[in-house]
């Protein structure tokens, strides 16, 4: 009954589904595909996933991804922290700048960020490399990490800091004991989401590594423009399983912590 | 004294975002400005500042102005299409029973997030010539011939809406969510038919969602890299193509500035035409 009320948007809806998956059904299916042009299917094969396993660029380029996206992260949900426990108790108009300057951040192309840092860093003659790209990867970063914990940061009840503070904690310790507990969620959160943007990322990478070691990204944009290789599929799935695996383990934690800081606050449980 | 000391304190929390922006976000970006005035000798590669508009007055060149009304089409129609397909899918899920809603937004989001750089990748298998979308098509008889989508502005649009669906989807679903259906009942019950009830009632409600989407996909789309190089062969098709080969290869520093100046002058004037529209679509 329901569903032929709506059988119009159901069938859109069944077809786009089906699309968003197929790109991914066939890296998939071509990464165990013996068939070099890949236009079929010619049995099975593991070939290229050794391939990839043994190919220094591609390690290189994980060693790469991995410790930019980390110190990225880091360095973001430091930035969104402070900044967020300052934009709560700010003036209304200080707020909105900060607001502002957020959304600026998460609007602009990345081409623009990357041309203006790589402008800077020529002028003042800043060596390219991971420094420069995780400078650059933070600037955008932080913006998102901001936006979601600025959300739970209004979750929170200051009376209980005041508490904190009255019943004699030094604010380090207010911080630690009540502040930290509270936002942690939003703060598992927002690192997970900026380790996959820097994880991910080509652009603000692209620019700014100069001549050092590639990133992932990088080195898959490069192996793509120059020849078409089963290769990249089976690098393909194994960037997939991660942030998919990532993001699950990453979702249940949250949801986990969610809980724990209600009941270690005695708040009353309830939807997020 | 404490209390001072105190809000000393809570400033200075302020200061690491600030220092960080205002280092590597302000000051770069005013860069960018100064030297889209500047001039570069292409055999020294001395840059000498001055304000001249001869950066400006190259954009007209009809090489890179195509590449700026193509940019500006691709980014519209990608839009379009991505409204078109996001907003029946937004629709569909917010009829559905809540378990069902959770499992068809996974499945709508979980895509997104794989690797951006493989999934257009991926797109090239798909509708290259010979590949599944063509055989769907033969099959459908909807298409006789090859493809031929690939490598044109055509398959740029198609990676955009493909890369960009869920940023549509997800405001639309938004606002729709919290449509109180009673209303739409109060509108059958009074005669409307339901074409008219879905143009009357829930398309306004749902308006504040469709502009959000439309800035969130169609902004960044201006400016998109990666899918122009991908899906479009390596001809510099969009702005984004052109301001990396600018700095990159030909290493005209102040005109591939005044190209990103251009562009970003093009995003505001796009955001003040939403920002009208978000006016107007606010439910009174």
């Amino acid at each position: 009954m329901k569903l032929r009320r709506h059988w119009f948007s159901g069938l859109i809806s069944l077809v786009v589904i089906v699309c968003l998956w197929a790109p991914l059904v066939i890296v998939a299916v071509n990464s165990v595909n013996k068939d070099t042009l890949l236009v079929s299917w010619k049995g099975f094969t593991t070939h290229w996933y050794n391939q990839a396993y043994h190919n220094p660029d591609v390690r290189g380029g994980v060693k790469e991804t991995m410790t930019i996206a980390l110190a990225s992260t880091a360095i973001s949900l430091v930035l969104a922290v402070s900044g967020s426990l300052w934009w709560r108790r700010a003036g209304h108009r200080s707020q909105r700048m900060f607001d502002g300057l957020t959304y600026l951040r998460i609007m602009l192309p990345e081409v623009v960020f990357a041309v203006a840092l790589f402008l800077l860093f020529s002028k003042i003659r800043f060596p390219l490399g991971t420094t420069a790209v995780v400078i650059g990867h933070v600037v955008w970063n932080s913006a998102y990490a901001t936006l979601i914990i600025q959300a739970r940061v209004a979750t929170l009840d200051p009376a209980l800091e005041d508490a904190a503070a009255d019943l004699g904690a030094n604010a380090w310790r207010v911080f630690r004991r009540v502040t930290f507990p509270g936002l942690l969620p939003g703060i598992v959160a927002a690192g997970l989401l900026a380790f996959t943007f820097s994880f991910d990322d080509v652009v603000t990478s692209y620019f700014l590594v100069g001549s050092g070691t590639a990133p992932l990204p990088v080195v898959i944009l490069s192996m793509i423009r120059f020849r078409i290789t089963p290769e990249i599929n089976a690098i393909g799935m194994m960037v997939m399983l991660f942030t998919v695996t990532m993001f699950t383990v990453g979702f249940l934690a949250v949801t986990r912590l969610g809980r724990g800081a209600r009941r270690a606050l005695a708040l009353p449980e309830g939807r997020d | 004294m404490m209390r001072y000391a105190g809000q000393a304190l809570r400033s200075l929390l302020a200061l690491p975002t600030l220092a960080w922006m205002l280092l590597f976000f302000l000051i770069p970006l005013g860069l960018v400005v100064v030297y889209s005035f500047a001039t570069i000798s292409l055999v020294t590669y001395n840059i000498s500042f001055g304000w001249t508009l001869s950066n400006y007055r190259q954009i007209h060149d009809p090489l890179y102005f195509n590449t700026l009304t193509r940019s500006i089409f691709l980014s519209i129609s990608a839009t379009l299409g991505c409204l078109l397909l996001g907003f029946p899918l937004a629709y569909f899920i917010s009829r559905q029973p809540s378990r069902w809603q959770k499992l068809l937004l996974v499945l709508v989001i979980v895509p997104f997030w794989t690797s951006f750089i493989v999934r257009t990748y991926a797109i090239v298998n798909l509708i290259d010539n010979g590949g599944p979308l063509q055989h769907f098509l033969h099959a459908l008889h909807v298409l006789s011939g090859p493809l031929n989508i690939l490598y044109t502005p055509k398959g740029i649009a198609l990676g955009i809406v493909y890369s960009y669906l869920p940023l549509m989807v997800l405001p639309i679903y938004v606002s729709l969510e919290r449509i109180d259906y009673n209303l739409v009942d109060a509108a059958n019950d009074l005669g409307a038919n339901p074409r008219r009830t879905f143009r009357r009632v829930t398309l306004p409600l749902a308006m504040p969602g469709v502009v959000v989407g439309c800035i969130i996909v169609g902004i960044p789309a201006l400016g998109e890299y990666v899918i122009p190089e991908i899906l479009g062969g390596g001809k510099t098709l969009m702005l984004g193509n052109v301001i990396t080969d600018q700095f990159l290869s030909v290493g005209d520093y102040p005109f591939g500035s005044a190209i990103a100046v251009a562009l970003m002058v093009v995003m505001a004037l796009a955001l003040i035409v939403f920002r009208l529209a978000q006016r107007r679509a606010a439910p009174s």
